[in-house]
Parts: C-alpha cells; structure tokens; sequence
C-alpha cells in the first residue's frame, strides 16, 4: 500500500541486522524516532531560549482534553487532539500579547482551564480512561504506517521552518524591540512558533506521552549547552543528543520490556547530567 | 543633506492601559544631530523611543524624513538599555552580529563576507577582540560597544540610544561616548540618545529635549540645563560637573535620575 515506507523498511533491517530490527513495529518505532529527534532539537533550543518549558507542558496536558473531546464527539482522538493543542498554543500567545499578566500565569490560566475541561468530560464518561493510557504514557511500538508518513510530512514542515527561522527566533529571544527595530516581523514568528512547536508537542506524545514530552525538547537541548561553545555548535550537539537517547533508548526498552518514551528521556537525562559535570570540571 | 528634518513629531501621544504615558509632544529632531531625551524616571523617555520603533500604538504623527532604504524609509538601530540576559546561552559575539543579517540558519554554514564585516564594524568600537566570547559573559560596557557594533551594522539613517551607558563604570562611559561622536562624524547618522548622564548630555548633544509626560523644554545643552530648570524636571538643585574637565566647578549633578530612584 505504501511502496515508499516499505523500501525504507527493507533498508532498516539490511542496514541494522539484529534480531530486534527484522519486527515490523520496531522498524517503525526506529523511523518515527528518528524524524522526531531532529525535530525536538530543533524546536527544543529555542523551547529553552524563549524558556517556553511551561508552554510546552500546557500543550502536551491540553491534549488530554483533545482527546476526550474526540471521545466525545465521536471524531478521530488524533485529530481533536492537534486541533484542541493548537487552539490552546495560538490563544496563549495571543494573550501575551494583548495582557500585561506574565506569561506564566497565562499558560497557567489556560494549563487549568484545560485540564479541568478533560478531567470534567471524562469523569462524565466512563470507560473513557483506559483511552487515555497510551497517551499519558505514549506507545511508539504501536505506531502505524500512516502516522510515520504524517510525521515525515511534519518533519519537513518543521525543519523548514527551523531552518528559516532560527537565526531570527534567537534575535527575538534575546530582545523583542530590538528584532523589530532590525526589520524581524516579531507577532509572524512568535505565531509560527507556538504553532509549529504545538505540533511538534503533539506528536511527540505518541512517542513518550503527554507527561514527558517537555522534557524530550527540553533535556537534549538542556545537554547541549553544557558543552556547546555557539549557537551554530548547540544545535548539532542538541540533534546528536536526541538522537542516541531516542535509539539507546527503544533497544533498551525492548530489552528491558519498559516504557521506550520513559527510557528514551532516561538516556537524555543521563546526557544531561554527564555533561553537567564535564561542564563543572571545565570551567575548572 | 537636505532640509527637511530627520524625525518631527506632532501631538504624539501615548496611553498605556489607561494611564497616559505622553501627551502631546512637539519636537525635531535635526538630520545629523545628536538629540538626547531626558528626564525624571517615568517621563516617557523610552515610551517616545518605542513609539518612533513603532512598538506601542500613539495618536498624532510620526514623520521620518527620507532614509537609505530602497523605498525611502530610513533604517533605525536600536540599542536597548538593558537585556534580560540568559548568561547560559550558548551565543557568541560574532553569533549575535551574524543573526541579524544572515537568514541561513547558523547551524548550517556561515557566509564569509557576513564574518568580516561583523569584524569590521566590532573592530569600528573597539571589540574586535570579543568576537569569540559568550555574550553572557561580557561586562556592561563592552556589551553595550557590541550592541553598538551591531546596530552600526545595519548602517543606520537613524541611530536609537536608550541609556547606553547605564550600569557602565565611569572609563567604561567615557569610551562609548567618545566613540559614538567619532563614529557618528565618519557614518553620518541621526543619534537619539535617552541619558540620565547630564555631563554627558552637555558635553555631547546638539539639541537636548527634556520630557516629563510633555515637552518641558527644548533647545541647546546650555539653553536647557540651567540649575533652574535641573531643579524644576528632577526636583534637586544641581549643576553639570563634566567628567572629562578636572576644572569644572560646578556642584556634581551625579545622576538626578538615579539619585532620584536612590531615595524612593
């Protein structure tokens, strides 16, 4: 049905021919890993420069209401889910702009509120928690062939964009009228941001679920700074990061027979915490 | 260099969540003059910047005369007076000057020619030798001369200070100042400048306006500064002492702003 995804298949168990690779769920754990990593170090360098970690988590839990309303109203979980999560990182937004509260209490206004509406519908509707597991939690094993070609379209899309934007993303991080003043249209990107990143989010909870998501844009990124000398350098060690937790991570969980999203972010954290005390004996 | 004035404002005014910022205020700025904005804290000052970067909405007219700009807008620089800085990141010198300009990531290859004119124009405030280092660990002056190289960068028509040399140490002040009205000779460029520095002010600006909400006065540093009107728009009696004449008799002004701030 999809010549294109099976070729890639192919290549994966010639290329890594162990045992664990040959299972057609691996080789498609291994591929929607593989276009993830790049795209939370992308966005995660920047999650970490605008200290958007709290933003990031009011999308990822905004998805718990995503998902009842699909329940709800008898529409594809994943669609309401993308739907509700965007809905949620373009009004935040929004509001920052148009408010003089902080922004962590915005997100915190809107976090609650959409917490309370899930919890609210599905406490109406029983039976409905046994959905949500595999979104708490994630379930990369079980990701299908249509969710791998939906997450390499988004991988372009998010790369391109990462691509476009980063130098002008940073300028903004650092000061606002000062990007503006250099010509950078600050609300367009600000905008494109939490949108791109809403997606990114969203995604990367079927990876390792709504609970850990942040932390796989944030702890790569995190990791990255320990070591990094510029701004150039920190993406590459950011990408190289998420990458080795995401494969350590899903041999280890097969081996291990523990959550892959869990153990995936064990790796980063474990990235995290050796470079901290590189970067500890090198300032030495 | 035509007649026609490089900033002239009419009747701007500013409301901010109901409390009004600026009212009214009637000012030119000369093409090639060096003006500088002061007054007490919360006179508006960075407010009437912020309205001529066009970041906070105003009534009345903001009028540019023409700039380099290819459809006659003039290019503004911009140099903020503080940064809430992450010390953490990981952005060069050389990263920052290449941000603005370079619209390939910076992770992905780095346009040559951008390196060198970023050197150029550190070089042009005397930092080249920062190229290298983490802006997080720059001390104030030199990131305030990097802030300056960078806008300088954009070759300005006009040139945005926002208190350059706050929180700089008193050598540190004195280079930046000297600098700018070197640079400024060579390049040519309109310079607005809030200060709160009036040594500075004297010693420098062509045209000194002082806003307190409205327009309290305008004209040259001597028309403006007399211990009459330092004591009507700050509330203290001062003269100006200039830090580059050891002979200056006057009684040392400090800073009236801050020492205004100091007993709040």
């Amino acid at each position: 049905m999809m010549p294109g995804v099976e070729k890639v298949y192919g290549l994966l168990a010639v290329l890594l021919p162990w045992e664990a690779m040959q299972a057609g769920f691996m080789q498609r754990a291994f591929l929607a890993l593989l276009l993830l990593a790049p795209m939370c170090a992308a966005m995660g360098i920047l999650v970490v420069n605008f200290r958007m970690a709290f933003f990031s988590d009011a999308i990822s839990h905004s998805a718990f209401t995503g998902v009842a309303l699909g329940v709800l109203f008898q529409v594809d979980p994943r669609l309401t889910l993308i739907g509700f999560g965007l809905l949620v990182g373009l009004a935040i937004t929004r509001m920052k702009h148009h408010s003089e509260l902080s922004m962590d209490t915005i997100i915190g206004v809107f976090f609650a509120t959409a917490i309370a509406l899930g919890i609210a519908i599905i406490s109406a509707q029983k039976g409905l928690t046994r959905n949500l597991q595999s979104f708490l939690y994630g379930d990369i094993l079980t990701i299908s062939d249509s969710d791998i070609l939906w997450a390499a379209l988004l991988f372009l899309v998010v790369m391109g964009f990462a691509a476009f934007s980063y130098n002008r993303l940073l300028f903004v991080g650092l000061s606002e009228p000062m990007a503006h003043a250099y010509g950078v249209r600050v609300k367009a990107y600000e905008y494109l941001f939490a949108a791109v990143l809403s997606l990114v989010v969203l995604f990367g909870i079927r990876a390792v679920g709504i609970l850990l998501v942040t932390a796989l844009l944030v702890v790569p990124a995190a990791a990255a700074r320990n070591v990094a000398r510029n701004a150039g350098g920190v993406f590459w060690w950011t990408l190289g990061f998420a990458l080795f937790s995401s494969v350590a991570g899903l041999f280890t969980s097969v081996r291990w027979d523990s959550a892959t999203g869990a153990t995936v972010i064990l790796f980063a954290a474990a990235c995290f915490f050796l470079t901290a005390l590189y970067g500890s004996f090198a300032r030495r | 260099m035509g007649q026609e004035p490089a900033i002239s404002l009419q009747k701007v005014s500013v409301r901010l969540g109901g409390v009004s910022i600026l009212e009214e205020v009637d000012a030119t700025v000369e093409r090639g003059s060096l003006t500088a904005l002061i007054g007490p804290n919360g006179a508006g000052k960075t407010t009437l910047l912020m309205a001529l970067l066009g970041l906070v909405p105003y009534t009345g007219t903001i009028r540019f005369g023409t700039g380099k700009r290819s459809n006659g807008h003039p290019r503004i620089g911009y140099v903020p007076q503080h940064l809430d800085l992450d010390r953490g990141a990981p952005i060069t010198v050389l990263d920052l000057m290449v941000m603005s300009m370079q619209r390939r990531p910076l992770w992905f290859f780095w346009q040559a020619e951008l390196k060198k004119k970023a050197e150029e124009n550190l070089g042009r405030v005397q930092s080249a030798h920062l190229i290298k280092k983490p802006i997080g660990k720059l001390s104030g002056g030199e990131f305030q001369r990097v802030l300056l190289a960078l806008a300088l960068q954009q070759e300005p028509d006009i040139l945005l200070l926002d208190e350059p040399v706050s929180g700089v140490d008193m050598a540190g002040e004195l280079l930046f100042c000297d600098l700018l009205e070197e640079i400024q000779r060579q390049a040519r460029f309109t310079l607005v400048m809030v200060s709160h520095d009036l040594s500075i002010v004297t010693r420098h600006a062509d045209h000194v306006i002082c806003l307190n909400r409205k327009v309290q006065c305008q004209g040259t540093a001597p028309e403006v500064l007399t211990p009459d009107n330092i004591q009507a728009i700050y509330g203290v009696h001062a003269g100006i002492y200039d830090h580059h004449d050891p002979q200056s008799h006057h009684t040392p002004a400090g800073d009236p702003g801050r020492s205004n701030d100091a007993r709040r």
